[in-house]
């Protein structure tokens, strides 16, 4: 710590130092009522008394109401749920809990963890994971006679749920739902998952059950929100930490600039590599943190260069979704034991993996969330001891807001995660699943939606049969196998690594709008480090062959869009603009990829992209000028609505907790619609699920927090860090300046709908 | 905007189970009324009444002496009497029933694979009473009738040992899953023997036969030929048609399928029981030899023993094959010499792969039980030589690699030594 303090290059950059003092355990002696094996269990493993929350969270479960729980990483969450669990069944051996993690991985840790309790309490409880790797010939002993049943939500949607028969025993008797990791049931997935859960709800009602559920979220603004939203319950909210935590020193790094004009800095992945491999060469445990995938390979790549004579290269290993399972427990296991000294991880690594304490935490730009920040800064320093956390800022307009505003920071509330689990495309999907599972009744509501209206395009399509006053499934197929939870698109695209003729292997997958941009012909993908290129990505049969290649560059493809506007749902006009919301018909397609060179980030060459246009149906909000800033000119005109648009771009997702990527901003000079200026904000998904809804409702500070952010921008004419370098003109700048503030002419109040 | 208008513009994005044609079904009425009765009637089917709801039940008689394939049914109470009166044990032995107490079974259904939404549209039986077979199948007139359905089923049957082809891991667990879902208002499902055919017709097959469907097996094996039969594949969509339409013709067709898929399972079992007597002329010396690995591999050695023996006197590859079955029988009860004579004769029967299993089998002999270390490195020296000729290893290389092998001769030449020296 010293050492950096001292470092005069290090500290020039720091613009922010900010340490969060440690803080103190808040703790209760152990509640009257706790069974006598519970105790005893607790007692063994040290555990004399309960922080405030685990206390709450055993006292309302026990009263019977849902809970969700708010706890940072390493506060003791699973006891919120464990305790009152185990000591339902101690005392009704007969009931049941069914526990839901978003990844397999959790599975595995929170089994062993709760295991242990029951070992230590010498209590008959089995409790066991059910996912894919669950061997053919235990499953029959899970669903007869597991106690605690520890799943995932994929699991539940296409095996369990359609299964139903086979778990009488537990429908019959189940008393909890445990959900964990509530946060990540946010998006396309949350809105799936809401559904998934309305099922459940569906066959326990069948089954003559009704469990409480309890969740555990990390934090987020609206929890309570969202647990209701996910499992229409009326739930209480525990956010009364009583966890200790160890003093974490949190630092805001800028990059120093190196193209004054253009106001560019130095890549941060580059200053990521400098400042991992400096802590790596001194033993120090560290995870960095990056945005992308391509990105946790590239920065993979360099550690792994760096240090590769000093430490092995398998001592720096990296971690995101794509890797097969086995690789990644691997890397888990290695984390734990010390063996691996650095890991570079996407978000994946963000979730309660239990890898074990690392001393720094080193964040490639800002994660894209204030609640995903904080969840990657709890990766460093557990419980005791300090903590660095570094985020080095990269030049996105984002980055540089956040970076410029700490108080933003340090002090707003954390994004609201928007669910909507309405979404007619993902509601009609598991209405045909729920179907399958049991005929709907006449006037049945499945959760809080009507179904009569539905239940009848069912029957239209003839995938349902009305008998009386009954709907029968009447189709040959299985629905939930074509019903993914986690894609927007239905197919994966499967990467097979054909380097070597004799051992054709498939490497990893992805979902099928990423491949268009990363494994298009001739693409570089990065894998574990390991460089391959696309030789060919067949469309149709949903495969990327690859091949092993030693490249000093990588590639960045080019996304074209066209919009036009179906139908207007809500509209306002004002003087100087009208804001509208409603279906939009987006069509996008890849056109030409850019080679871009490691070291110096320069183009290297380029080439055209031959894939089938793709089409998407979804719910978009616009705002349209009403001045036609004629004495502008169309070529200004654009090129301040280009710059406005890529500015929002990046604010946008702050405010409604979403990926980058599942929100786009695209500019019109001239709508079709309305034939105005328009900006439109779009979801990534069919059929919407709450993102552009929310950015119509909250339009007018979306508008004013872009406006700060470009104002603030030290350049002259636009850079990458406010309105980017698509626009050429030295009036760029102050013509999306001038744009944004006549989309903000009418009063503010007036605006707010 | 209205839903359906919505949902129409967003089809693209739609999972499938989607068809053209759009066509609406009325609620039914509240009185029963049975479409098209008469037309069922001429075939044989009957509506099953309980309550507001029924089911529809297709009643046949066969005489016994009806042959179906290369044999009439008759022949199956004779294979019934063979169990009874030679006890052999063996999985589908019939020692201690009647033939009355078999229930041959199929069903029909709207999907493949498990799950809660796969229903059963018909369930098909046959058994023997008196003088005939009767062949009965129930019919499920609509979604929603699986009450009747179940009823009407349970009420009839009173067997012991369900026959199936391929039963115990779909039929039967499907019937399960389907009862479960109406299980307050029908009888429970009673607890049967079962023999699952789809299994011994893969031992006795799989040399001559690719894939083992039942109409597979039929044509091939049981001389069974079917006329403008519906394959079961299109048995759902005709199922769909069908609840739409109300019109019996394509059900027909299914129910004749079913019907052939029955009476089959009567004459596989009769077949499958003679082959395992050994009583059918037109048996085959690989038909025979797979009965006895059969009995070997149950461990039951009497029954393998006689017929592998009578097949090891022809110098053919199945007389080979018996062999090796046998010394490694002989290997198991610990009878050395036996087990050695017969390995040594496979050694020199000229089918490559089974003579590198003698060879290395001869090592493991010589080397442990024998203690003769120079014959035992002798016959590894003949496993390596054969196995370097051996172009098809994939099938070998489970069992032995060319560097086992050497290691086995390091040991042996040091053991051979150790015994020098001592002497």
């Amino acid at each position: 710590m010293n050492d950096l303090k001292i470092n005069k290059k290090f500290n020039e950059n720091i613009v922010t130092w900010h340490t969060i003092d440690k803080k103190p355990a808040h703790a209760v002696p152990m509640p009257e009522g706790i069974h006598r094996l519970l105790r005893q269990s607790l007692h063994t493993r040290g555990i004399e008394q309960l922080y405030t929350h685990q206390n709450s969270a055993f006292e309302k479960v026990m009263e019977g109401k849902s809970v969700v729980a708010v706890t940072p990483t390493a506060s003791g969450k699973t006891l919120c749920y464990n305790l009152p669990v185990i000591q339902s069944i101690l005392t009704n051996p007969s009931a049941r809990a069914l526990y839901m993690f978003p990844t397999k991985a959790l599975a595995q840790d929170q089994k062993s963890e709760i295991n242990e309790l029951i070992e230590a309490s010498g209590a008959e409880i089995n409790s066991y994971t059910y996912d894919g790797d669950t061997p053919a010939n235990i499953r029959q002993r899970v669903r007869q006679a597991g106690h605690v049943v520890i799943t995932n939500p994929d699991m539940l949607h296409s095996a369990i749920l359609p299964h139903h028969t086979k778990w009488v025993s537990l429908f019959e008797n189940l008393k909890f739902v445990v959900i964990d990791e509530l946060h990540t049931y946010r998006g396309v997935f949350g809105s799936h998952v809401a559904n998934v859960i309305r099922r459940l709800k569906r066959i326990c009602h069948y089954y003559g059950s009704n469990p409480v559920f309890i969740c555990t979220s990390a934090t987020i603004a609206n929890p309570l929100e969202l647990a209701e939203t996910l499992t229409e319950e009326k739930m209480v909210l525990i956010d009364n930490n009583g966890a200790p935590s160890g003093t974490k020193h949190f630092l805001f790094y800028n990059p120093p600039i190196i193209n004054k004009p253009l106001n560019i800095r130095r890549s941060a992945t580059l200053e990521v590599r400098n400042l991992a491999g400096e802590l790596l060469r001194n033993k120090i445990q560290t995870i960095v943190f990056a945005r992308s995938r391509v990105r946790v390979e590239i920065i993979l790549t360099y550690l792994q260069e760096l240090v590769k004579n000093q430490l092995g290269a398998k001592s720096i290993m990296g971690y995101r979704g794509g890797y097969l399972p086995t690789e990644r427990r691997k890397i888990e296991k290695g984390l734990r034991s010390g063996d691996i000294y650095g890991v570079v991880s996407t978000n994946a690594l963000e979730l309660g993996v239990d890898i074990g304490q690392l001393q720094v935490c080193i964040m490639t730009g800002y994660p894209g969330t204030i609640s995903s920040a904080w969840q990657q800064a709890g990766r460093a320093g557990r419980r005791h001891g300090e903590a660095l956390v570094i985020m080095v800022a990269s030049s996105s307009p984002l980055d540089q807001y956040i970076i410029q505003n700490p108080d933003y920071f340090f002090n707003k509330s954390p994004e609201t995660a928007r669910i909507n689990p309405d979404n007619l495309i993902i509601l009609i999907d598991h209405m045909k699943c729920a179907a399958y599972e049991l005929p709907f009744k006449e006037g049945e509501q499945f959760g809080n939606v009507g179904t009569e209206e539905l239940l009848e395009y069912l029957t239209e399509e003839r995938v349902l049969y009305r008998n009386g006053d009954k709907w029968y499934w009447m189709n040959d197929s299985f629905p939930a196998h074509n019903i993914s939870l986690r894609s927007a698109s239905q197919e994966n695209v499967i990467i097979v690594d054909q380097s070597d003729v004799a051992n054709v292997k498939v490497i990893g997958e992805m979902d099928r709008f990423s491949s268009m941009t990363l494994l298009h012909d001739e693409a570089i993908y990065l894998h574990q480090g390991v460089q391959f290129q696309v030789e060919k990505l067949d469309w149709e049969e949903k495969k990327a062959f690859v091949r092993e290649v030693d490249v000093d560059y990588y590639t960045d493809a080019n996304l074209a869009v066209q919009l036009k506007v179906l139908e207007v749902d809500k509209l306002q006009s004002r003087d100087g603009a009208e804001i509208g919301y409603g279906d939009v018909s987006v069509r996008a397609m890849a056109t030409i990829f850019k080679k871009i060179k490691f070291e110096s980030h320069e183009n290297i060459g380029s080439g055209p992209i031959h894939l089938p246009e793709e089409e998407l149906h979804t719910s978009a909000a616009w705002i349209s000028l009403n001045k036609s800033f004629a004495e502008m000119g169309h070529e200004r005109l654009e090129q301040g609505l280009i710059g406005a648009a890529h500015a929002l771009n990046h604010i946008s997702p702050l405010f409604v907790m979403a990926d980058p990527q599942d929100i786009h901003v695209i500019p019109q000079v001239k709508a079709d619609h309305n034939e105005k200026p328009t900006i439109f904000f779009y979801d990534r998904y069919p059929g919407g699920i709450g993102l552009s809804e929310k950015i119509h409702s909250g339009m007018a500070e979306v508008l004013f927090e872009t406006l700060k952010m470009i104002n603030h921008c030290q350049c002259h004419s636009g850079c990458p860090s406010c309105i980017g370098t698509d626009t050429a003109s030295e009036t760029a700048k102050n013509d999306a300046i001038n744009i944004i503030e006549s989309f903000l002419q009418p009063s503010l109040t007036d605006m707010e709908v | 905007m209205s839903l359906k208008n919505k949902l129409n513009r967003l089809k693209p994005h739609l999972t499938g189970g989607s068809q053209t044609e759009s066509g609406s079904n009325k609620p039914e009425l509240p009185f029963i009324d049975v479409p098209y009765r008469e037309k069922w009637e001429q075939e044989q089917v009957k509506p099953f009444f309980l309550e507001q709801d029924y089911c529809l039940i297709r009643e046949v008689k066969y005489p016994l002496s009806q042959q179906h394939g290369r044999y009439c049914f008759q022949d199956f109470l004779t294979a019934i009497d063979l169990w009874n009166q030679h006890p052999i044990s063996h999985p589908l032995a019939a020692e201690g029933h009647r033939a009355e107490d078999l229930f041959f079974f199929d069903t029909e259904t709207t999907g493949l694979g498990g799950g809660v939404g796969n229903t059963i549209f018909l369930l098909g039986y046959a058994s023997v009473s008196g003088e005939h077979l009767i062949l009965r199948q129930h019919i499920l007139p609509h979604p929603g009738a699986e009450v009747p359905l179940y009823q009407s089923f349970l009420e009839k049957v009173n067997y012991r040992t369900l026959v199936t082809y391929n039963g115990k891991s779909f039929d039967w667990p499907q019937v399960k899953t389907r009862h479960t879902l109406v299980r307050e208002n029908v009888p429970k499902l009673p607890e049967f023997g079962h023999f699952d055919l789809f299994h011994a017709a893969r031992r006795l097959w799989k040399h001559k036969l690719e894939r083992m469907k039942l109409s597979i097996v039929e044509k091939e094996v049981l001389g069974v030929e079917r006329v403008d039969d519906i394959p079961g594949f299109l048995a759902p969509m005709i199922y769909f048609d069908f609840i739409e339409r109300k019109q019996p013709e394509g059900m027909l067709g299914i129910i004749k399928h079913n019907e052939i898929d029955i009476l089959s399972l009567v004459t596989l079992y009769t077949h499958l029981t003679f082959q395992l007597y050994g009583i059918d002329q037109k048996q085959t010396r690989p038909e025979s030899f797979e009965v006895g690995r059969w009995f070997s591999s149950l461990g039951e050695k009497n029954e393998a023993t006689k017929i592998l023996t009578n097949l090891t006197t022809d110098g053919d590859i199945t007389s080979y094959k018996a062999k090796l079955i046998l010394a490694y029988q002989y290997k198991k009860e610990r009878n050395w010499i036996q087990a050695r004579d017969l390995f040594l004769s496979v050694a020199d029967s000229g089918d490559r792969q089974m003579m590198i299993e003698a060879n290395l089998e001869l090592a493991k002999i010589y080397e442990h039980r024998l203690k003769d270390y120079e014959l035992a490195i002798n016959y590894c020296q003949n496993a390596i030589s054969l196995l370097t000729k051996e172009t098809n290893l994939t099938k070998i290389k489970k069992f032995f690699s060319e560097e086992l092998l050497h290691t086995r001769i390091k040991r042996l030449k040091q053991k051979s030594a150790k015994l020098l020296f001592k002497e």
